[in-house]
């Protein structure tokens, strides 16, 4: 009985954001902090275009990516609630943009679906799933791809070559 | 025994005694009669057997006991110095460095060592038929036994009669440890201890000092006052472990032998005199060091840098406050500050002989692999630089050193047919000049033909016959620094591949340093290596444009000017002037940095930074310079990775970022 009611309950947490109104997630393992953005951000000339700049986080140089650039939204200016996630992806430590941070949800994993192919405007490409709970509907973002600046070159190509 | 622990330590000591070893071969080389050389030799390959058999890397502890084998043969003037022989203990030397690379990877057992122990072998088995038995030649020992004789300080006969008449007797106990006795140091220790408890020990030769830290052979003399009977002395040392026999016996206080304070070295007879002698004069000018982990000199610079940067911006709110006490406080802490700085940064500085030392070497090698004769000279090899950028030079510097015997310096017919001196001469030299370290390469050899250069660049497409009619010979010359481009007509194992420069160029310039070449036909070839002192801090001097600052580091800027509006060209499309009395193109650094707000479009007066790199020079158009600033350089991380012209982050006192930009790259 009790082992049955454990498995039932194998759950994992997911840092909410929003991008405009729509709510995204991080798995919370993967983030580091939750900055406010209290400083200007330093542009870095000739750095992918996601890339808003650097930021000084107590000493350590932080590349700052936008995301609503990454995903070719075009959503409203920063602002009060604007906060930097710092996510850890490999080795880099890198900060994400988003407009406001929404909670800390536990979902339950069996509630993690696979993404329809475009989900909210964003290619299932940058996605590791979506979870549908209470009526609302939070895509799960796969930071390894979402914030490889490699990846970027490749897809600009397959875009690229997709138009030709 | 769980050696993990230790690996580090034992294999940043087998560097240093292969370094060392590598260095007194070639000494030995020229001066085959140096017997001071030869007992460092000794001692070295000595050191390395215990210390490898004690971590149980037995490959290693059986070359070098071959080595010890022959060296010891060597040292008793049983064999004479030939130059098979040398060539044979450096090719020992070359396999202990590939087994200590062997032991870092973790596959020591891989390493073939048969044939190089065998050729060993062959010299100590040569000498044994034509000499038979020298080693247990009874008269030999005698005289051995003889060097060991005990003396006396007056002070010490005067407690031994005392405590002779007390009823207790002087014995002198000879202790012969086992041949393969591991830690010989740590075993004479014990015993000395284990003895003490049935005495007092007065003396022992040699000193304890020296038992313990394992400068001695496999016997040594201990001279002990003791109530026990001399017999039971003996049987007592005899039980333990790792002595093979003690020979004993009861000395007459009154016929004890004198050693008079001062001329100690010269009354002890000749064995021991001279391992001490050489000894002291090992050690004498080394100061006591401490092994640190790079890693943790890294943090500490980074946290020296953290406090610079505190302390600028507590300058600037000691200024805004205006209070009299506080403005001097900080500018007390600003000066210490200044000071530890630099005090962690001369931590961080290794003399360049750590790379340097490795040249005659290779030079010596490869002179013999090319049959040519060539000496090397070097100068300045005191002269320091950070740790980090030691590292990572060698390998250029190992590429031109290369490129010099191989291509530069002639044949001895070649050398002798045009009338230049034998052997050839490669030079290396280095010394500080400012903020920067500079080394020089030098050889007098053939030089290099601008003819072959401009052949082979067409010829490989790297430019075009009307772009060499553009160059001048500077400019053809550091056409080799290009990938895809050897002068070399011949292809051989040295150099010659035509990779090599390119990368010589890439390695120098990730340093920060610049790297170039003079050649005159026929006279010799020069590459001048200018490498910045450290690469932690840096002076730069910090521009505006726009709303943003800018670092460029100071060792790449020749020199800021001023330039009007009106002294402004175009030629062909690009913006230029004229300063000292050459064309110096011009570059509006927000075209480059893509900043939108830069003012300088309106100025009259230009404010412009002229960057060097090599020979050729290219100015800066900024806003405003705004002052000169050491700063901490931090990486933009993996993240973000290289971007040209971009060398990493600042943070500055106000805790702003700004940009460290090396506009080499757009130079």
């Amino acid at each position: 009985m009790k082992d049955n009611k454990e498995r039932q309950e194998e759950t994992t947490q997911i840092i909410i954001f929003k991008l405009g109104e729509e709510e995204f997630g991080v798995n919370i393992l993967q983030v580091r902090e939750i900055e406010k953005l209290d400083q200007g951000i330093t542009r870095v000339p000739r750095a992918p275009h996601f890339v808003e700049g650097i930021i000084n986080l107590r000493g350590e140089i932080i590349p700052i990516v936008d995301l609503r650039a990454r995903f070719g939204l075009t959503l409203p200016e920063l602002g009060l609630n604007s906060r930097v996630i710092i996510v850890e992806v490999g080795e880099a430590q890198v900060g994400m943009l988003v407009d406001a941070v929404v909670e800390v949800l536990r979902v339950p994993v069996s509630a993690i679906e696979s993404a329809p192919t475009i989900t909210k405007g964003v290619d299932s490409y940058f996605l590791a799933g979506v979870v549908n709970i209470d009526e609302r509907l939070i895509v799960l973002l796969n930071l390894e791809r979402t914030l490889s600046p490699e990846e970027e070159k490749e897809l600009s190509e397959v875009e690229l070559g997709d138009e030709l | 025994m769980d050696v993990s622990q230790y690996l580090n330590v034992f294999m940043d000591e087998c560097q240093e005694h292969l370094q060392s070893l590598n260095q007194s071969l070639l000494v030995l080389e020229q001066e085959p009669d140096n017997m001071e050389i030869l007992n460092a030799i000794f001692r070295a390959a000595h050191t390395l057997k215990g210390a490898s058999a004690t971590m149980g890397f037995n490959k290693m502890s059986n070359v070098t006991h071959a080595m010890e084998d022959v060296l010891s043969l060597l040292r008793q003037n049983e064999l004479e110095v030939s130059a098979e022989l040398i060539n044979v203990l450096f090719a020992a030397l070359d396999l202990l460095e590939v087994l200590a690379q062997g032991i870092t990877e973790g596959r020591e057992e891989d390493v073939e060592t048969t044939g190089v122990i065998q050729s060993l072998q062959k010299f100590v088995a040569k000498e044994l038929k034509s000499e038979p038995g020298p080693k247990t030649e009874p008269g030999q020992k005698s005289e051995r036994r003889q060097s060991l004789e005990l003396r006396y300080l007056p002070l010490e006969i005067e407690q031994i009669k005392s405590a002779v008449a007390d009823g207790s007797n002087l014995n002198h106990l000879h202790v012969h440890l086992q041949e393969d006795c591991l830690l010989k140091g740590a075993r004479a220790f014990m015993i000395l201890r284990e003895l003490e408890t049935h005495g007092d020990i007065v003396r022992t030769i040699p000193t304890a000092k020296e038992l313990e830290d394992e400068q001695f052979e496999d016997d040594f003399i201990i001279g002990i006052l003791s109530k026990k009977p001399l017999e039971f002395l003996t049987r007592f040392l005899e039980k333990m472990l790792d002595v093979q026999k003690v020979e004993g016996e009861v000395n007459d206080p009154e016929a004890l032998l004198v050693e008079r304070r001062g001329d100690g070295a010269q009354a002890v007879a000749s064995d021991v005199d001279q391992q001490k002698t050489s000894h002291t004069k090992a050690t004498s000018n080394v100061s006591p060091t401490v092994r640190v982990d790079i890693r943790k000199l890294d943090e500490l610079m980074n946290l020296v840098g953290e406090i610079v940067i505190t302390r600028s911006r507590l300058e600037q709110l000691s200024w805004e406050q205006e209070d009299q006490n506080m403005v001097e406080t900080v500018e007390q802490l600003s000066r210490l500050t200044m000071d530890l700085r630099d005090q962690v940064l001369k931590t961080r500085m290794v003399p360049v002989d750590h790379v340097f030392s490795r040249f005659p070497r290779l030079v010596r090698d490869l002179a013999k692999e090319t049959r040519k004769e060539i000496q090397l000279e070097i100068s300045g090899a005191e002269t320091e630089l950070d740790r980090t950028v030691i590292d990572e030079i060698a390998d250029p510097l190992v590429h031109i050193i290369r490129n010099s015997v191989d291509h530069g310096i002639e044949t001895p017919e070649v050398r002798t047919a045009a009338g230049k001196t034998l052997p050839g001469t490669v030079e290396l030299k280095a010394y500080q000049a400012g903020n920067s370290v500079v080394i020089e390469i030098f050889d007098d050899g053939a030089g290099i033909d601008t003819r072959k250069i401009k052949a082979k660049a067409i010829e490989r497409g790297i430019v075009t016959s009307e772009d060499i009619d553009n160059m001048d010979d500077d400019d053809i010359m550091n056409l080799i620094f290009l990938p895809g481009l050897s002068t070399s007509e011949k292809v051989t194992d040295i150099s010659g591949r035509g990779v090599g420069m390119d990368v010589v160029k890439t390695q120098i310039t990730n340093l920060g340093g610049i790297v170039e070449m003079s050649s005159v036909e026929g006279e010799g070839t020069k590459f001048t290596i200018r490498l910045p002192l450290t690469l932690a801090i840096i002076q730069t001097l910090i521009v505006q444009l726009g709303n943003d600052v800018f670092a460029i580091p100071s060792t790449l800027i020749d020199q800021t000017i001023s330039v009007d509006k009106q002294d402004i060209k175009r030629l062909r499309g690009r913006e230029v002037t004229v300063y000292r009395g050459e064309v110096l193109p011009l570059v509006r650094l927000q075209e480059f940095l893509e900043v939108k707000e830069a003012k300088n479009a309106d100025l009259d007066e230009l404010d412009v930074v002229v960057i060097s790199n090599g020979e050729r020079r290219v100015g800066f158009i900024v806003d405003t310079l705004v002052r000169q600033q050491d700063v901490v350089i931090k990486s933009l991380g993996t993240y973000l990775g290289n971007i040209p012209g971009i060398a990493g982050a600042t943070i500055l006192g106000n805790g702003k970022i700004a940009l460290i930009l090396d506009l080499r790259s757009v130079a």
